[in-house]
């Protein structure tokens, strides 16, 4: 008996990750990466929790590392349907090449790769609701503030065949990130299917995440996560690829 | 659930073994390492501190070549390839010299760095292949010497090859025009002119791009006319002047360019394929220099262009004269927008529209967007004449 549940059961997960899976636009000009997350949190009380997050990504096909990352956040949960959380995150980035063009389309200067420091902020909030059949709905609404300071950065310039120093000024981006969420959130179950899609709003829709994967539950305290991320670029300055992300988590609850 | 951790785990481990700290910038090592390259004394043996010019004399049957220290140029009848084996960090900087005259032979090079050829009064006609093909990658400079006239013509059929001959002057990489000489190329085959990257004209170099078979000039990455006189003739069916994948940009120069082909179905899209006298898939700007432009074939276009159409400057002049039978021959079309906001731009047909910026409008005012304040503003269905002189 117990047999027939556990097939069903992957059999239905699969199910659901395959027709995910399938919803997702392919893309040609696009890379491929990896995301590992590590998380942990502490409660305070009974509704606020202090967490602590760390995150690594790579690009250029799993071949070169991206970005570090680590956080602290605050969680407060207003209602049993609606959490408010804060946050602030220090990113040391690998800034992509920058290739700059005369009119002609000859090569005037290039900006290699290198790595340098970021700044974030966010504050969201957080609506779910549950359905009988234990699928739970959610929408985050996300403001975060991105800050990076000025530097000065080495680049060649092909008319005078030398390098030069250009100071990068400091840039500073708003975002609304909008993630809608659906996932299967039985009690005590292993395994916690989730897909959703997230929206970066600047002035218009910059950027669109695709997400599908599962929690699994390996104890009262820890989890793991593993999933599948598009990363679809709409609008760039930096002109990034799409991105296929393979991501990795893991959780730890004091 | 011991062993998921270590699933996990290891996966992340392989993972991380993956994500080496490789950089994924664009190899510009021929560029920076170029300094030094040039202080190199060369006594390690490496041709770094050299800078190769080899003179190529076709003649008839046979060439007689002067100046390749490295011996990188095997010659078999008048047929000549040059092979420099050096990476582009370590590879000397090489001119060709091109002279002579040959009716069956053939220049190829294998490099990894880029080059120059110069054309100084050369003559090369090829029976079974591009007149000058250049398997390199980086750019090629074609220098057209001052005063001379050169001559480059193709075969109606090729032989099959490995690598790629898309006309009767192929690159592989980005080639600049320039030079104060004139140059004559004749596709009989395919394309006259073709580049996988991107093709510059600049200076005062004078081209006469004529094809029987395929497009006049052929871009996979760009076109950028600074310069020079360029003077395109296609007749085929369907062929282009200029056929550009990417963006066409005019700054300068004085440009003629011809089409007399009908429109083919093309089986593949469903639809007809008419001549063009230019064929962009990206932006079509112009701010400066003449372009004019003559199609009289069926359908034939003079602009026909994927994305928008930006006249800022410059003398602009298309007709077209073709029949609309199986397509509708336009001026200027644009799938996007026509926005004129200086110069001169002229723009007629004998059937159809003048201006087709994609709208349904039967309005003529809604087929371009015309800017500021110009001195002539004639917008009629088959005839548009804007000025700001």
């Amino acid at each position: 008996m117990c047999r027939v549940v556990l097939n069903v059961r992957t059999i239905r997960m699969a199910l659901f990750l395959t027709v995910a899976v399938m919803s997702l636009p392919i893309s040609a000009q696009s890379e491929g990466g990896l995301l590992f997350e590590v998380g942990a949190e502490k409660k305070v009380t009974k509704n606020f929790s202090l967490g602590l997050d760390g995150e690594f990504r790579s690009r250029n096909n799993f071949k070169t590392a991206d970005r570090w990352g680590i956080g602290v956040k605050a969680d407060y949960k207003l209602t049993n349907w609606l959490k408010a959380d804060a946050g602030y995150k220090l990113l040391y980035t690998n800034f992509h090449e920058d290739i700059n063009y005369k009119s002609s389309g000859a090569y005037n200067t290039w900006r290699p790769s290198y790595w340098g420091t970021k700044h974030r902020i966010y504050a969201s909030l957080s609506a779910c609701y549950k359905l009988p059949n234990n699928v739970k709905l959610s929408l985050r609404e996300r403001w975060q503030y991105t800050y990076r300071p000025e530097t000065t950065v080495t680049r060649w310039d092909f008319d005078d065949e030398k390098w030069e120093d250009k100071m990068r000024g400091m840039y500073v981006h708003h975002q609304l990130r909008s993630r809608f969420q659906v996932e299967y959130d039985k009690k005590k179950a292993r395994f916690t299917p989730f897909a959703g899609i997230e929206l970066y709003n600047g002035w218009g829709v910059e950027k669109i995440r695709y997400n599908v994967g599962t929690d699994i539950r390996l104890d009262k305290q820890q989890s793991l996560s593993v999933f599948y991320r598009f990363q679809n670029i709409c609008d760039s300055e930096d002109e990034d690829p799409n991105m296929h992300y393979l991501g990795f988590g893991y959780k730890f609850k004091f | 659930m011991k062993r998921t951790i270590q699933f996990m785990l290891m996966l992340v481990i392989v993972a991380g073994i993956f994500t080496s700290c490789e950089k994924d910038d664009t190899d510009f090592s021929a560029y920076t390492d170029k300094t030094s390259d040039d202080s190199s004394d060369g006594q390690d043996g490496t041709a770094t501190s050299t800078n190769d010019t080899i003179f190529i004399v076709y003649n008839g049957t046979s060439v007689s070549v002067t100046g390749d220290a490295n011996g990188y140029v095997n010659v078999k009848g008048a047929d000549v390839t040059v092979n420099d084996p050096m990476s582009a960090d370590q590879a000397a900087d090489m001119v060709l010299v091109l002279s002579g005259s040959t009716t069956d032979g053939s220049l190829n090079v294998y490099r990894q760095k880029m080059f120059t050829i110069v054309l100084n009064g050369v003559s090369i006609h090829n029976n079974d292949g591009p007149a000058i093909n250049n398997q390199c990658s980086k750019a090629l400079h074609v220098v057209c010497a001052d005063g001379t006239t050169n001559h480059l013509t193709d075969g109606t059929v090729y032989a099959i090859q490995t690598y790629d001959q898309k006309g009767t002057l192929f690159s592989e990489g980005q080639v600049y025009f320039s030079g104060e000489g004139t140059l004559y190329v004749t596709g009989n085959y395919k394309n006259a002119i073709a580049s996988d990257d991107y093709i510059t004209i600049d200076g005062t170099v004078a081209i006469n791009a004529i094809s029987t078979a395929g497009n006049g000039i052929k871009a996979n990455d760009g076109v950028f006319i600074n310069g020079g006189i360029l003077n395109i003739d296609v007749t085929a069916d369907a062929a282009r002047g200029i056929n550009c994948d990417s963006v066409t940009v005019i700054t300068g120069g004085d440009i003629t360019i011809s089409t007399s082909g009908n429109c083919v179905y093309d089986t593949e899209e469903k639809d007809y394929s008419s001549a063009a006298c230019i064929k962009s898939d990206g932006k079509f700007t112009m701010s400066g220099g003449t372009l004019n432009m003559i199609s009289t074939g069926d359908g034939g276009k003079g602009i026909n262009c994927d994305a928008d159409i930006e006249f800022t400057g410059g003398t602009l002049v298309a007709k077209t004269t073709g029949d609309n039978n199986d397509a509708k021959p336009k001026a200027i079309k644009s799938e996007t927008a026509i926005i004129v906001s200086g110069g001169s731009f002229s723009a007629k047909v004998e059937k159809s529209w003048a201006c087709d910026n994609g709208t349904d409008s039967e309005d003529p005012l809604d087929h371009l967007t015309v800017k500021g304040t110009p001195t002539t503003c004639k917008i009629e269905k088959k005839s548009v004449v804007v000025k700001y002189e």
